[in-house]
C-alpha cells in the first residue's frame, strides 16, 4: 500500500479545479439521487461527454463523486416520498418512510446519512487495503483466467439480478451479442454489419449506455408523469447522530458495511443486492425483529450503510481486474477507455495517479457527502418534488447532446433511441438491465481473451480445465448456473 | 415478482428473431485462417443461447396463461391501466425533434427552444399557469445547453 501516493493524490484533489469537481459532482449526484426517475447511471452516462476536455484525472474525480453522491441522494426519496430515489435504496423505504409519517423525517434522514457515511469508510479502508494486493495477482492470470472469470462475472450477474435466472443470461448474453457488429478484433475484417459502413466502427458504449439507462426511463416515467406525491417538510432536528446512538448501532453497521463491500466487490452485483442482504441479516440478529418495516431505526442504518458500501467495494474488481462491480462501473470503465486508459491490473502501473485518484475520491467523495446532506438535506429534499414534466423534457436534450457528442453523429442519437426503446421493452417484460449494460463491456474483452488462449494453444481448450484459477472461475461458474436451477426444480417438486 | 406473460412473449419473440438474424449473417462469415476459432462461432454460440434461454421464458408464460385463463385477462391486465399518451408524446416529439435535428434547417439553440416549449405545454395539456415556466425553462436550457455546449466546453452540436 503506498500511502504516500494517496496523500499525493488527495492533495491533488484538493487544487482547485478537482475539488471543484468533487463539489460538483457529489452535489449533482446526491440532488439526481434523490429525484425520483433520475438515476446515477443515467446522470455519469450524461456526463461522460462533457469530460472529453477534462484532463484523464479530473474526469475520474467528477464522476466518481458522482456514483457516491448517487447512492446517497437516493435516501432522501425513499424516506420522504417512498419511492427509492436509486434502485440502491428500495430496503430504505421500508423503515424510513414509516419513520418519516410518524414525525421523525429527520432522524430518519439522519440515520441514512451517517450509516451511508459510515459504510463507505469502511468499504474504502478495504478498497485502499486490498485492491493492488489483488492487482498483484491478477497480472498472473492468463487469456484463459480472465475468459472464465469473465463467464464466471456473467453467471454470477445474471444468477442475482431481479428476476429468473434465466431472464438475467437473456439480457446479459443479448448485451455481449449487441457488442459483436463490427470489425473482428482478431481478423480485422467487417462482422455483423449488414454491409452498412456505419457499423463498421460497433455500436458505441455511450448511445448504448444512455439509451438502455435513461432513455428507457423517461419513456418509463413519462407513463406516470402525472402522479403527484405528498410533500413532507424536513426540519434539521435529528439530522445529527449522537455519539450514544453511534455506539448503539456501530455493530450494525460495521456488519452491513462489510456486507455491501464483499457484495460489491462480487462482480456485477450492484448496490440493491447488498442492501437487501444486509437487511435481512440485520433483522435475523435484531432483538426487536418485529420493528422491521415499521421505522426500524437498525432497518435504515443497514440498507444505508450496505448500499454506500458497495460502492467502494464494486471499485476493487474494476481497479483491479478491469471487470465491472455493478452498472455504474461498467460506465466508469467505457469512461476510462473513452480517455485511453485501459482498465485491468497493469493499471496501477500504468496509470497509478488514476488509481490513487479514484480511491481518494472514494473517500473524500463520503466526507463531502456527509458534510453536504447533514447541512443541507431540508433545502435537497424540496428539489425531489420538481415536476416532472419539465425534467423530463430537459434531461432527454441532454441524451441526445451527449450521445451526438462522442462521435459528432447524428447514427448515435438514432441508436440511443433505438436502445431506449429495447431497454423500455426489456424492462416491460421484467428482463433486468443490469447484465445487458455488463454484457456489452465485457463481450469483446472475453471475446478476445478466449480466441488469443486459443491461438497460443492451436485450438486446445484444455488449459481453461488445467489451470487452478481458470478451473476455479469455471466450477464457480458453473455452480452458480446449477444451484438456481436445482433449487427451483426442488421447490416445484415439493409443491407439486 | 409479478410476471408480464404478454410482454415476456412479445419481448422473447422479437430476441429470438434477432438471433435469428445474427445466425444467419454469423453462417455467412469465413473461417478463421490464421486462429482456430474465426469470427463466427462466438456470435453463433452466443445467439443460439439466447434463442434457447427465450424459448424457456415463452414456454413458461404459455404455461402460466393455459393455467389462469382466459387470455383476455392476462391481456386486459397488461395492457391496460397507465395511459400511454404522454410517454408517447415524449417519444414521438424526440424522434421529431432528431429528425429536424438530421435535415439542419434551423440552429440547435433554436430548435431546442422549440420543442422543449411545446413537449412542456403538451405534457402540461397547455395549461395557462405552465406557459411562463415552460418558455423561462425552454429559454434557459434550448440557448444555455448551445452557449455551455460550444463556447464553455467547446463540443460540437448537431447542426
Amino acid at each position: 500500500m503506498d500511502l504516500n501516493a494517496l496523500f499525493v493524490a488527495i492533495q491533488q484533489i484538493l487544487s482547485t479545479h478537482a475539488l471543484l469537481m468533487l463539489l460538483l459532482g457529489t452535489g449533482l449526484g446526491i440532488v439526481v439521487g434523490a429525484i425520483p426517475g433520475l438515476t446515477g447511471a443515467m446522470l455519469i452516462a450524461l456526463t461522460l461527454p462533457l469530460t472529453f476536455y477534462m484532463t484523464p484525472f479530473n474526469a475520474v474525480v467528477l464522476l466518481v463523486s458522482m456514483y457516491v453522491g448517487a447512492i446517497s441522494g437516493g435516501l432522501i426519496t425513499a424516506t420522504l416520498m417512498r419511492m427509492p430515489g436509486t434502485p440502491a435504496a428500495v430496503m430504505t423505504t421500508f423503515d424510513g418512510y414509516p419513520m418519516a409519517r410518524s414525525g421523525r423525517p429527520g432522524r430518519a434522514l439522519g440515520l441514512g446519512i451517517t450509516a451511508s457515511f459510515v459504510g463507505g469508510l469502511i468499504a474504502w479502508v478495504v478498497l485502499l487495503t486490498i485492491t493492488q494486493p489483488l492487482s498483484i495477482l491478477a497480472t498472473r492470470f492468463g487469456p484463459f483466467e480472465y475468459f472464465s472469470l469473465i463467464m464466471m462475472a456473467m453467471v454470477l450477474i445474471a444468477s442475482v439480478s431481479e428476476g429468473s435466472l434465466v431472464k438475467g443470461l437473456i439480457s446479459g448474453l443479448l448485451g455481449m451479442l449487441i457488442s459483436m457488429p463490427g470489425v473482428d478484433p482478431a481478423s480485422g475484417m467487417p462482422r455483423l454489419t449488414f454491409d452498412w459502413y456505419v457499423l463498421n466502427g460497433g455500436l458505441q458504449l455511450l448511445p448504448v449506455l444512455i439509451g438502455t439507462f435513461a432513455v428507457s426511463q423517461i419513456i418509463a416515467d413519462a407513463l406516470d408523469i402525472g402522479k403527484v406525491s405528498q410533500n413532507s417538510k424536513v426540519d434539521s432536528r435529528g439530522v445529527l447522530m449522537s455519539l450514544a446512538d453511534l455506539r448503539r448501532h456501530a455493530l450494525n453497521m460495521i456488519r452491513s458495511s462489510f456486507i455491501g463491500t464483499w457484495i460489491g466487490i462480487l462482480p456485477g452485483i450492484g448496490a440493491s443486492i447488498g442492501s437487501v442482504v444486509a437487511y435481512t441479516a440485520a433483522k435475523n440478529m435484531s432483538k426487536t425483529p418485529e420493528e422491521f418495516g415499521k421505522g426500524s431505526e437498525e432497518g435504515i442504518i443497514a440498507s444505508e450503510a450496505a448500499n454506500n458500501a458497495t460502492v467502494g467495494g464494486a471499485l476493487i474488481p474494476l481497479i483491479a481486474m478491469g471487470i465491472p462491480g455493478s452498472v455504474i462501473d461498467a460506465i466508469l470503465i467505457g469512461a476510462l477507455t473513452i480517455h485511453s486508459i485501459q482498465p485491468g491490473p497493469t493499471l496501477f502501473l500504468t496509470n497509478a495517479d488514476i488509481v490513487w485518484g479514484i480511491i481518494a475520491t472514494c473517500l473524500l467523495a463520503n466526507i463531502v457527502m456527509w458534510l453536504m446532506m447533514t447541512s443541507s438535506v431540508r433545502y435537497i429534499a424540496k428539489l425531489i418534488y420538481l415536476p416532472r414534466s419539465y425534467v423530463l423534457p430537459v434531461v432527454i436534450v441532454f441524451c441526445v447532446v451527449g450521445s451526438y457528442a462522442l462521435n459528432n453523429t447524428l447514427f448515435d442519437i438514432w441508436v440511443m433511441l433505438g436502445f431506449g426503446v429495447i431497454g423500455f421493452l426489456l424492462e416491460r417484460a421484467k428482463i433486468p438491465l443490469g447484465p445487458f449494460v455488463i454484457g456489452f463491456v465485457l463481450a469483446p474483452l472475453g471475446e478476445e481473451k478466449l480466441r488469443s488462449g486459443l491461438m497460443m494453444t492451436a485450438g486446445d481448450i484444455t488449459p481453461m480445465f488445467t489451470r487452478p484459477f481458470s478451473l476455479a472461475f469455471t466450477l464457480a461458474a458453473v455452480v452458480l448456473l446449477v444451484w438456481p436451477l436445482y433449487n427451483d426444480w426442488r421447490r416445484r417438486r415439493a409443491t407439486a | 415478482m409479478e410476471q408480464r406473460t404478454i410482454a415476456e412473449i412479445g419481448v422473447c419473440s422479437l430476441i429470438i428473431i434477432f438471433c435469428a438474424v445474427i445466425l444467419w449473417q454469423a453462417a455467412k462469415l469465413p473461417p478463421g485462417s490464421f486462429e482456430p476459432l474465426g469470427s463466427a462461432p462466438v456470435p453463433q454460440a452466443t445467439a443460439g443461447i439466447v434463442i434457447c434461454c427465450c424459448l424457456i421464458v415463452i414456454v413458461r408464460a404459455i404455461v402460466q396463461i393455459r393455467r389462469q385463463p382466459p387470455l383476455a385477462h392476462h391481456v386486459r391486465d397488461e395492457l391496460t391501466g397507465r395511459s400511454p399518451r404522454n410517454a408517447l408524446v415524449m417519444f414521438g416529439g424526440t424522434l421529431a425533434y432528431v429528425g429536424l435535428l438530421q435535415l439542419g434547417m434551423l440552429s440547435f439553440g433554436v430548435l431546442t427552444f422549440a420543442f422543449l416549449l411545446l413537449l412542456i405545454m403538451t405534457l402540461n395539456r397547455f395549461s395557462k399557469s405552465s406557459l411562463l415556466p415552460a418558455t423561462i425553462t425552454a429559454a434557459l436550457f434550448g440557448f444555455g445547453i448551445e452557449f455551455l455546449f460550444t463556447r464553455v466546453f467547446v463540443v460540437d452540436l448537431p447542426v
